[in-house]
């Protein structure tokens, strides 16, 4: 398989009129704790919708808000005009789900767990192609209990997806797998898309955000820190980051005092300052000025990592070293 | 196994789930040990006895075996119902897989009714194997009519539903290990298989009478040998049976 749509040249053209999945308002409580706070949002008939944010931000609670799994506390939720919670047998018929941390029974073997879930809906997808298109149709004999976890991973993949829906919903889809099943299933998920299949992913890596999703909702708190494409919210990151190792500390004064620093960053030995302008050249005369000397220099644009970063701070001084993760 | 080209047509997912979860209780054989071979083992040991010690005990006109069948089977429903029911029960639960079919279009009220379905054939089957086997090798001369059947109705609803009991309220697998475990024993203890209902006597006596396992062996005793069950022993049955259900219907969770 190839990826046939280019991610870097995307645009709105997924954000289609006709709506798949609407959020509106969506409040969950756990006792005092609010999961979600006020989220709203809509998404495209065959869009890849990407939920990111910190952990505990609230990202699983408002999936299995629109999967059915839980009921909200406020707010309202359709999908393709059904209510998860009223219309909760009619939708499970169309709705694919991945959920985090389940695990199958230990002595229940593959093709047997993927054929029992194809007999529960009405066009279900040819097992043998599924388990072949993710790589497990050689270990379909094998339990639960002796698989990998990339293995379970896909296995867990294959039973949202045999059901043929018409909305996925995936939860961690790629965590525990290796790079190339990674990519593999980055692949599968496309194939998702093309046969017309609205996505709603959730991840925590933002390669897998940038390559595979149309839009991305930010979740931070409970609530939707900013919505838009993997460009749009990556160009938020702004400025040029210089990153390097001094030969001596220095001090954030003195590195904001430098022509074009608006942001100090550390981690470790490294120092990040970002900024506009000719950043590496006038933090390198500068330093050099008062006698410090800079190794391992390394210049960049900002990426949807910095933007995350940037965009989860928790209203922590900016000029602070809050370490990026 | 995909040899239906993976669409397997003309099959119901009930059928299916049954299917599956029958392959798994074949491969974790609890069901099958605690239903089928275990009242098996004790037909044996007490044909045996009873071989050797002349029939007529205490001038009842039965020998050991026949007295001792109705405490077999009981003690063979525990052991499904307690111990082979609970278990997947709490572990897919535990596992979060009776919440993962919640998302499909079946729902895990039917793992219930699978896990009940196949469990309640384990309880058959030992049935037949005990009333056969002792009939065919022991000789035993045991009335199976209608209150043989009234009875062993009676006494599986009863014990079923305790079982559904442990399923609901056991938080963990750990935890219904222990309380199966425990609970089987105490059931063996009353329902009398040291030492039966009819030869203990004070509270002992009344305590494994109106123990829901007593209770059981009382009706049974008076129905296989063709006489109806006392007033007594039934309503304690449909009572314990009631109170169970109800409890199990209101602790249950899927997840």
């Amino acid at each position: 398989m190839s990826n046939p749509e280019a991610s870097g040249s995307s645009d709105d053209s997924h954000a289609r009129s006709e709506s798949a999945v609407t959020v509106q308002h969506l409040v969950k409580r756990y006792g005092d704790f609010v999961a979600v706070n006020d989220v709203s949002f809509s998404i495209g008939e065959g869009e890849i919708f990407g939920i990111i944010g910190p952990n505990g931000a609230g990202k699983t609670t408002t999936v299995e808000c629109i999967s059915g799994l839980r009921t909200p506390d406020s707010g309202s939720i359709s999908v393709y005009g059904l209510s998860p919670q009223k219309d909760r047998g009619k939708m499970r018929e169309f709705v694919g789900v991945q959920l985090q941390e389940t695990a199958l029974p230990p002595r229940l073997k593959v093709g047997e767990a993927v054929n029992l879930f194809s007999s529960f809906y009405p066009h279900p997808l040819n097992t043998d192609e599924l388990l072949e298109s993710l790589g497990i149709k050689q270990i379909e004999d094998s339990i639960y209990r002796k698989l990998s976890g990339g293995q379970k991973q896909r296995l867990s993949i294959a039973l949202a997806l045999v059901g043929r829906p018409k909305v996925a919903i995936l939860d961690e889809l790629t965590t525990g797998l290796d790079p190339e099943a990674r990519r593999e299933t980055w692949d599968l998920i496309e194939g998702i898309r093309r046969r017309g299949a609205t996505v709603i992913l959730v991840t925590h890596f933002m390669d897998e955000a940038e390559r595979l999703c149309d839009r991305l909702a930010l979740i931070n708190h409970g609530a939707v820190v900013v919505l838009d494409t993997p460009e749009a919210i990556a160009a938020m990151a702004g400025g040029t980051r210089v990153r390097f190792a001094p030969s001596r500390q220095v001090d954030d004064k003195t590195l904001l005092a430098i022509p074009g620093v608006t942001q100090v960053e550390r981690k470790e030995r490294y120092v990040t300052v970002i900024g506009d302008g000719d950043l590496a050249l006038s933090v390198m005369s500068y330093l050099a000025s008062i006698g410090v000397s800079v190794s391992e220099l390394e210049a960049r644009k900002g990426s949807l990592d910095d933007a995350f970063v940037e965009l989860t701070k928790d209203g922590r001084s900016k000029a602070s070293g809050g370490a990026p993760q | 196994m995909t040899s239906d080209n993976g669409v397997p047509k003309g099959k119901s997912p009930f059928s299916q789930l049954l299917r599956v979860e029958g392959k798994l209780a074949i491969r974790a054989p609890y069901g099958l040990g605690l239903g089928i071979i275990f009242p098996t083992v004790l037909l044996v040991v007490f044909g045996l006895v009873g071989s050797v010690v002349p029939g007529n005990v205490a001038d009842t006109g039965f020998t050991i075996l026949e007295l001792y069948i109705p405490i077999i089977l009981v003690i063979g429903f525990f052991g499904v119902a307690i111990t082979a029911l609970p278990i997947p029960l709490v572990r897919d639960r535990e596992s979060g897989w009776l919440r993962r079919i919640s998302t499909t279009p079946v729902g895990p009220s039917r793992v219930l009714a699978a896990q009940l379905v196949l469990n309640l054939i384990f309880a058959l089957l030992g049935i037949v194997i005990v009333l056969l086997g002792s009939a065919v090798f022991f000789g035993s001369t045991l009335n199976v009519g209608i209150y043989f059947v009234f009875t062993t109705i009676l006494a599986l609803a009863e014990i079923f539903s305790l079982g559904l009991v442990i399923a609901a309220i056991a938080p963990s697998q750990t935890a219904q290990n222990a309380i199966s475990g425990v609970l089987f024993f105490a059931m063996l203890f009353l329902s009398g298989l040291w030492y039966p209902a009819a030869e203990a006597s004070g509270p002992l006596q009344t305590i494994m009478y109106y123990s829901p396992g007593g209770a059981a062996v009382n009706a049974m005793l008076a129905s296989v040998f063709g006489t109806a069950p006392s007033l007594t022993s039934v309503v304690i049955m449909v009572v314990y049976a009631v109170i169970f259900a109800a409890v199990a219907i209101r602790y249950f969770r899927w997840e």
